[in-house]
């Protein structure tokens, strides 16, 4: 149940904001990771989330991915006089991408803690 | 004699003025950035007009690292197809809630129109049947009559929902608004103006619409089912037959090519108008009401369509008897039924949509 704010507006549930983005989720998340870090245009975002991820974004995947960001607010254009349009992560991205990581997170150490327990792998 | 300082030129020679034919004109197109600009015209114009300039860079690039990628030619295929759905408001993200709703009305309105096409040319084959004897089955008469109470209804949400459209292209037609809605009220008047003129023209030439004992008998007026014939005379399956296609009169032949067109062009009209007309937040929830109450009809025309199809009456001289065509014609309906679902499942998301649930929280960069 999303939390509710002292106006009685239901509050986003920021963990959840990436599970609407259905196969598109996983290409979201690599993206904002990759904005974290500044302002990238599609071929910057493409090289960095292949050195970091080792995961190549093909154009037209990467696209359909910034186009769903741009929609929900969670990044945005930076005007620039340049054909290659840079794209930021906003404030609202930087919340749902810190979420969205910290379930990660939590699963990645729960399966970890359980592979140790029971199979003795560290 | 001393030789002379300057020898003759050695026609040999290569000439240094000349240009040198290894290396690239500058006037030539870009090979790359061609196919780059090929790949582009995938998506949509609204897409292209967005994303496009940046886009094509990254596809340049990308082609320039990866000259031969199957992978990427394919991906940006399924890209195009999925943000030609999304244009056509059958999936993902619309630039707006309103534009959304607004195109998957009007694919709605696509979707309808060739549900009533196939579905009308059935319909007048019973009625008309009916105009001359009575239905041999239980079946076929329960399947004309829920056929005939569908089409009753499609009429009056037709009215209900082209009415609010009308009156908003007309008004701002008249103030003097968006250019962009006197071509497709044009298309869509032109088109009606053909249906309705060559239907009515055909329709009275018809010998079974009255002078024989079961006129009066009719299900519907013999008039209605007359036209209902004439203006669907083009879906037949005389075209799989050309010697007795022939045989028609040049008139008629004439009419069965015209006829699709012109409908074509008033679904196109009307479509147009639906994606160009910005109507008010609560009319276009009213819209889209509409466009669920037509999905229901249509289930129902089709169910008592498959009904009769299904029953098998005697034939193939029987009134009542259905073709190949009237099997093609339901596989038809029943797809554009899927689609029309489709369309008026995401009209409804978008409609249900008050706000982005994220955009209005301020957007401040880190």
């Amino acid at each position: 149940m999303p939390r509710k704010k002292a106006g009685g507006e239901p509050e986003p549930d920021h963990a959840k904001a990436l599970a609407g983005f259905g196969r598109y989720a996983g290409p979201a998340t690599l993206i904002l990771a990759s904005l974290a870090d500044g302002a990238k245009h599609g071929y910057a975002l493409t090289k960095d989330i292949e050195s970091f991820a080792g995961v190549r974004l093909a154009p037209g995947t990467l696209y359909e991915a910034l186009a769903r960001l741009q929609a929900q607010g969670l990044i945005e254009p930076v005007e620039s006089q340049d054909r290659r349009r840079p794209y930021r992560l906003t404030a609202v991205g930087a919340v749902t991408l810190q979420a969205h990581l910290d379930a990660q997170r939590r699963v990645a150490d729960i399966g970890l803690r359980r592979l140790a327990g029971n199979w003795g792998l560290t | 004699m001393n030789a002379p300082d300057t020898a003759a030129p050695d026609p040999a020679a290569p000439d240094p003025a000349a240009p040198d034919p290894a290396a690239p004109d500058p006037a030539a197109p870009d090979p790359i950035a061609q196919r780059a600009a090929r790949l582009l015209r995938w998506y949509p114009k609204a897409w292209r007009s967005r994303y496009g300039e940046e886009f094509t860079e990254l596809l340049i690039c990308d082609i320039d690292e990866r000259p031969r990628s199957r992978s990427r030619t394919a991906d940006v295929i399924r890209g195009g197809i999925v943000a030609r759905l999304a244009d056509a408001g059958l999936c993902g993200c619309a630039p707006g809630a309103a534009a959304q709703v607004r195109a998957s009305l009007a694919s709605l309105t696509c979707c309808a129109a060739v549900f009533l096409g196939f579905g009308d040319a059935m319909w007048s084959q019973l009625t008309i049947g009916w105009q001359w004897s009575e239905p041999d089955s239980a079946a076929t008469t329960v399947a004309t009559v829920v056929m005939s109470g569908a089409m009753g209804v499609f009429a009056v949400l037709a009215l209900l929902a082209a009415l609010p459209v009308a009156c908003s292209v007309v008004s701002r037609m008249a103030r003097g608004g968006p250019r962009g809605l006197l071509g497709p009220a044009a298309l869509f008047l032109a088109g009606l103006a053909v249906v309705v003129v060559g239907g009515r023209h055909f329709g009275n030439g018809w010998p079974g619409t009255g002078g024989h004992p079961w006129a009066g008998q009719g299900l519907v007026p013999g008039g209605v089912a007359a036209f209902s014939w004439a203006s669907t005379l083009s879906v037949s399956s005389f075209w799989a037959h050309p010697a007795a296609l022939a045989a028609f009169p040049a008139a008629e032949l004439a009419w069965m090519a015209l006829s699709p067109l012109a409908a074509a062009c008033v679904v196109a009209g009307a479509a147009a108008a639906v994606r160009r007309t910005e109507l008010p937040p609560g009319v276009l929830r009213f819209e889209v009401r509409l466009g669920i109450a037509a999905c229901v009809t249509m289930a129902v025309f089709l169910g008592g369509c498959s009904a009769w199809i299904t029953s098998r009456p005697p034939g193939p001289g029987n009134l009542f008897h259905p073709g190949a065509i009237d099997v093609a014609g339901a596989v038809v309906m029943a797809a554009a039924l899927a689609v029309a679902q489709r369309a008026a499942r995401q009209a409804r998301a978008g409609g249900r949509r008050p706000r982005r649930p994220y955009a209005a929280r301020p957007t401040g960069t880190i």
